[in-house]
């Protein structure tokens, strides 16, 4: 009927069997998704479209401009709120639709539900976002034709140009954990706006105010690090990077927590 | 072998699961019964560790359910058949819980024949009805060929022929040597598919004893008599012993006494009957009789009691 008499426990595997089991799992459930092609689709078009409008004349204006920084600031909208939203629902769709209890069923060890899923978007994230960083920087380059003609090999500019594409993965796995915390879409989607443009709050404080604690501020620390003269008041592109990466990872250690003492 | 011990599990101020205890045990097919609200999911959920019990254990072969890598070759489960995300496949579905536990696509494919989905294993779960979706479930559950299974409600959204299909499959498992644990709040349908019951009411075990000695334990039979003359008919077979239980100004409930006796008797007093009928009490109502104390008996108490422990 099913398949024969019941066969003796199978033997434990090996960690390189499990662990790519795991990633298997969730690299197919990732793909499997329709959702998953709209975000990265929308994140694509409006990272290199905002790019390329912001190269242009009409974007090159006030004072704070950066030649590199500038190309990324366009990511700060839309493609961000893409990927984010991507981290956000690959954990909350589960939790809405009950298939949560399902995969912890499949796989009760529940941290390494978390690790697996984070790299699988991860790793999705990252190589769409260094993509996307290397597009939008030779396009905008080929736009300006009378500006700096920035070149990768020039001081600073391959390490902007990759840390623009790492604050993709950055914002993702942020969205990520937000969802493992707030386990509901509505929630965690309103949430992460607040977590990234945080800095337009700290704006008002009184400076140096302003500054001291929007240093630490996801939204400083991408346009620091993806800067070609980072400003003085902030951190350096290198401390900048290491907040950037302090914030996924602080949240995902809030998360498992969590996740490991609820029910499901 | 499921081994449940002394379970106790509350929420807040609710009692869900109070001391439980009882052992499922390999080559046969229990029933988990219980009103609504009994705690049979809660049970099963603490089973295959998705909830944490406040206090107690519950072992599947001997060991936690989370200390337990790949799962699914130990324990097919089943608890809700809309815990799938509908905009997924059903073969990206089953797919994705095989190569967790280091399944192949070959036994997806030959699961989704089992159950009778393999054509319609490329739509998308939003377009499955429930009936679907159970018949998914239980390809997931039996994913790994385990020795243990676990479902709850199996049988909920099944059409007739699902009904019949799912009873037969439970037995089969059953008589291959593996542990099925069943829940249903329908009792008809465990007396047709369970060889052994496990009974609880508000979180405490009730029963938990073969499926034949519960019909021959509670299935009670009496004798029900209609005569004018009731009244005189009651003290006459009260004198020879039997018990009698006046059902309306005209009706008997007799036990002790077979019909033949008690038409004989009232024939010698020449007292005219008009219906003699031997009754047997459906398992249904012995179900009932023994849940319903339970409840009748929470009831009793004043709302903020339940809490108090």
């Amino acid at each position: 009927m099913s398949a024969s008499t019941p066969s003796p426990r199978a033997a434990a595997p090996s960690l390189s069997a499990w662990v790519g089991g795991l990633l298997a799992s969730e690299w197919t459930k990732f793909r499997s998704l329709r959702s998953t092609y709209w975000a990265l689709l929308i994140a694509a078009v409006t990272a290199v479209g905002g790019s390329a409008a912001l190269a242009g004349p009409s974007g090159r204006q006030g004072s704070a401009f950066d030649p590199l920084a500038s190309i990324f600031v366009g990511w700060l909208e839309y493609p961000v709120l893409a990927v984010g939203i991507l981290g956000v629902m690959t954990i909350t769709s589960e939790h809405s639709t009950g298939q949560i209890r399902t995969t912890f069923a499949a796989v009760p060890q529940r941290l390494a539900v978390l690790g697996a899923k984070t790299a699988v978007l991860g790793a999705v994230v990252l190589v769409l976002g260094e993509l996307l960083a290397f597009g939008s920087f030779f396009l905008s380059q080929a736009l300006v034709s009378g500006g700096p003609g920035l070149s990768l090999s020039g001081a600073g500019v391959l390490r902007g140009v990759l840390a623009g594409g790492f604050t993709l993965f950055v914002i993702a796995v942020t969205g990520f954990a937000l969802g493992v915390i707030v386990r509901h879409t509505a929630g965690a989607v309103a949430v992460l706006p607040a977590v990234v443009y945080m800095p337009l709050l700290f704006l008002a404080l009184p400076a140096p105010w302003d500054n001291r604690v929007g240093k630490f501020t996801l939204l400083m620390a991408a346009y620091q690090a993806t800067s070609l003269h980072p400003q003085a008041g902030l951190l350096s592109p290198a401390w900048s990077l290491v907040v950037l990466v302090a914030w996924p990872v602080t949240l995902l250690l809030i998360g498992c927590i969590l996740v490991t003492h609820r029910d499901a | 072998m499921i081994e449940v011990h002394d379970l106790i599990k509350t929420f807040g101020p609710l009692t869900a699961l109070d001391r439980l205890s009882f052992s499922v045990l390999p080559g046969r097919v229990t029933g988990f019964l219980g009103p609504n609200g009994a705690g049979k999911t809660t049970t099963m959920r603490v089973i295959l560790g998705l909830d944490d019990p406040t206090s107690g254990s519950a072992l599947v072969a001997g060991r936690r359910y989370r200390d337990i890598v790949w799962p699914l070759h130990e324990v097919g489960s089943l608890l809700d058949a809309n815990a799938a995300h509908p905009g997924r496949s059903a073969e990206d579905h089953l797919l994705s819980l095989a190569l967790s536990n280091g399944i192949g696509r070959r036994r997806v494919r030959s699961m989704l024949e089992l159950t009778g989905l393999a054509p319609v294993a490329a739509k998308r779960l939003r377009t499955f009805s429930l009936g679907m979706k159970q018949r998914l479930g239980i390809a997931a559950a039996l994913l790994g060929d385990p020795p243990v299974l676990v479902f709850d409600e199996p049988v909920n959204g099944l059409d007739p022929e699902g009904v019949l299909w799912i009873r037969e499959l439970f037995k089969a498992l059953a008589a291959e040597g593996r542990t099925v644990f069943v829940s249903s709040h329908l009792m008809s349908e465990m007396a047709l598919t369970a060889d052994h019951l496990v009974i609880i009411g508000r979180g405490r075990l009730l029963v938990d004893m073969t499926t034949d000695s519960f019909v021959s334990t509670n299935a009670r039979t009496d004798v029900l008599v209609r005569s004018p003359r009731a009244g005189e008919l009651a003290e006459l077979l009260t004198a020879r012993g039997a018990g009698v239980r006046a059902e309306a100004a005209d009706a008997l409930g007799v036990t002790g006494l077979s019909a033949a006796e008690i038409g004989e008797l009232a024939a010698g007093r020449g007292i005219a009957l008009h219906e003699l009928v031997n009754r047997r009490a459906s398992l249904e109502q012995a179900y009932l009789d023994i849940t319903g104390t339970t409840v009748e008996y929470r009831s009793g108490l004043p709302a903020q009691g339940e809490g108090q422990q």
